[in-house]
């Protein structure tokens, strides 16, 4: 999306100069823009008296990583990421695997009630997740996994909307390649593996970021599924920090800067990939 | 056949018992009178609505403030979010930096970003106050004074999803033909006649798409309000919305049957505004 457009603007100076004009200001923005996020990282490694210091530093005069240490030593952060890590984890495959699965029957299958069906998958589209908080609550409690990774796993297990979007890339898998593996005598299960998840790829790494990014970040449902301090993840753990440390400015963004940062690196590496993703994943 | 069924069962079951379900049992707790802790739920109709909307100045508070919210901070992300993707859109070289440096805080976690600016926001300690000092401002103190707190959360959410807006509008914006540009330029039009009558009617789709889901998310806003001010519900409440509203009530003071009534509400609003919002663009930018 980067390299077209050039032409619009008939090159003249006075549109050149009008271009390097942007840029210099959007260089002022981004770096304003940015500001709250390199202090966070900054004020992880000062000392507990410079973080309270009227006025403020940014830059730190003694860096030290006693911030660190005291998150990682004084407090389960370790586990607290293990948790995340495969919460995350398991809801992205899980999410990926039933979207595509899901997305390819009713792109491609004729079953009774098949349109009303995909219709009412749609409608839990409209839903907002917090109106569902209550009963989902009881049904976790009634099912037995409150209080436990599997309680933040499950509800993930399917997306709405991923169907929706293998749906949409599965239609257009041409019927012949299907038609050919079926009388080579290939197995359905056989050719959805070799066949349709394999051209699904894209649409298959957009869901899986878009869904690893909202469970790694999720707040609200393991805010009330979740009780210990040893089951909790990263976001439950950040407001640990927050609470039992009222002012302590330090630890807090100490274990910020380690819960955002690698998410915040993994995107800029990728960047190019994530952002067409995004743009497909919002353009449905 | 079997591939269809053994394929959809176990999905269709996983919707039914974490979507389907879930919203017959709000509406079904929605008309009863239920505390976690007793045994029954008693039916009590629309009591609890009625209870809502004509004696509870709790909730009455937390409608006004998610409304104020939502209808300040849905213009406000877009008219930041727009020039941005129409300056983006002209800018050839280092337009994915920009673009990414705006979009850093949207992959940062809610709870993250909310404490980062708590301490932004810090009356003596944070950064912002030094600034306004510096220039000789006043100084707020932002999330402590029921005046400014809204206002100070409203601010840090739009910082962290105005990213994804403009990643949408400039995506938007590169589907405009450049021959209508030039058609208007040789008619003589001006920069805000094309703004006016070229770019915004060929954007409406995407402001239309933009809009609704930015709305349906600021109707929604918990992390912010539950992490940012030090006292539960802001000062003076003056930050507690829906959301807040419901968690309180359903997991502090365990009225699952009338947190319940307050979601169907939220619920009700979102569906509402969403038809409504739909509406309204279609008529007028239709093309």
């Amino acid at each position: 999306m980067d390299e077209t457009l050039t032409d619009r603007a008939p090159s003249r100076e006075g549109i050149r100069i009008g271009e390097g004009i942007l840029i210099v200001v959007f260089a002022v923005a981004t770096v304003i823009f940015v500001m709250p996020l390199v202090m966070m990282f900054f004020s992880a490694f000062k000392p507990t008296a410079e973080i309270l210091r009227v006025p403020p530093t940014l830059l730190p005069q003694a860096p030290t990583l006693d911030n660190f240490r005291t998150v990682l030593t004084e407090a389960p952060y370790g586990l607290w990421y293990r948790n995340s890590l495969v919460v995350a984890i398991a809801v992205t495959a899980m999410a990926v695997f039933t979207s595509s699965v899901g997305g390819y029957i009713f792109a491609k299958f004729e079953f009774p009630l098949k349109q009303p069906l995909f219709i009412l998958i749609l409608i839990t589209l409209m839903i907002p997740f917090p109106v569902l908080l209550i009963p989902n609550y009881i049904i976790a409690n009634r099912l037995g996994v409150l209080n436990s990774l599997l309680a933040l796993v499950l509800p993930g297990m399917v997306s709405a909307f991923g169907i929706f979007l293998m749906r949409q890339f599965a239609a257009g898998i041409p019927r012949d390649l299907i038609e050919a593996a079926r009388l080579d005598g290939a197995s359905e299960w056989a050719i959805f593996g070799r066949i349709v998840l394999p051209l699904l790829r894209p649409a298959l790494a957009a869901l899986g970021v878009f869904t690893f990014l909202a469970s790694w970040n999720d707040y609200l449902w393991p805010l009330v599924a979740i009780n210990d301090l040893d089951k909790s993840t990263l976001p439950l753990a950040l407001t640990f920090f927050n609470s039992t440390h009222a002012t302590r400015y330090d630890l807090v963004m100490a274990a910020a800067t380690m819960a955002v940062v690698p998410v915040l690196a993994v995107f800029l590496i990728f960047q190019r990939h994530i952002v067409k993703a995004l743009v497909l994943a919002g353009m449905r | 056949m079997t591939f269809v069924a053994t394929g959809l069962i176990p999905i269709l079951a996983l919707f039914v018992i974490f979507a389907f379900a879930p919203v017959g049992i709000v509406l079904w707790l929605s008309l009863r009178k239920y505390n976690q802790l007793a045994p029954v739920a008693p039916f009590i109709g629309l009591r609890n609505f009625e209870f809502a909307f004509t004696n509870d100045a709790l909730f009455i508070n937390a409608l006004t403030v998610t409304l104020k919210y939502a209808l300040v901070a849905v213009p406000l992300n877009l008219l930041i979010a727009l020039p941005i993707a129409m300056g983006l859109n002209q800018v050839t070289r280092l337009r994915a930096v920009f673009r990414s440096a705006f979009f850093l805080p949207t992959v940062a976690s809610a709870v993250a970003v909310s404490l980062i600016w708590r301490y932004v926001y810090e009356p003596q300690t944070g950064m912002l106050n030094a600034v306004l000092a510096t220039l000789g401002l006043p100084q707020p103190s932002w999330l402590n004074d029921p005046a400014t707190a809204l206002w100070a959360i409203l601010i840090t959410a739009v910082w962290q999803d105005l990213g994804y807006n403009i990643l949408i509008l400039l995506a938007g914006l590169q589907t405009i033909p450049d021959d209508f540009y030039d058609a208007a330029k040789v008619d003589g039009a001006g920069a805000w006649p094309r703004f006016k009558d070229v770019t915004l009617p060929l954007l409406s789709r995407t402001l239309l798409f933009v809009s609704v889901l930015t709305m349906i998310s600021y109707l929604q806003q918990f992390t912010y309000v539950q992490v940012m001010p030090s006292n539960p519900g802001g000062p003076i409440n003056s930050t507690s919305t829906l959301v807040y509203y419901i968690y309180t009530k359903a997991f502090s003071n365990m009225q699952l049957g009338y947190a319940s009534a307050v979601s169907v509400v939220l619920m009700v609003i979102i569906l509402v505004i969403t038809l409504i919002q739909f509406r309204l663009l279609r008529s007028r930018w239709e093309y």
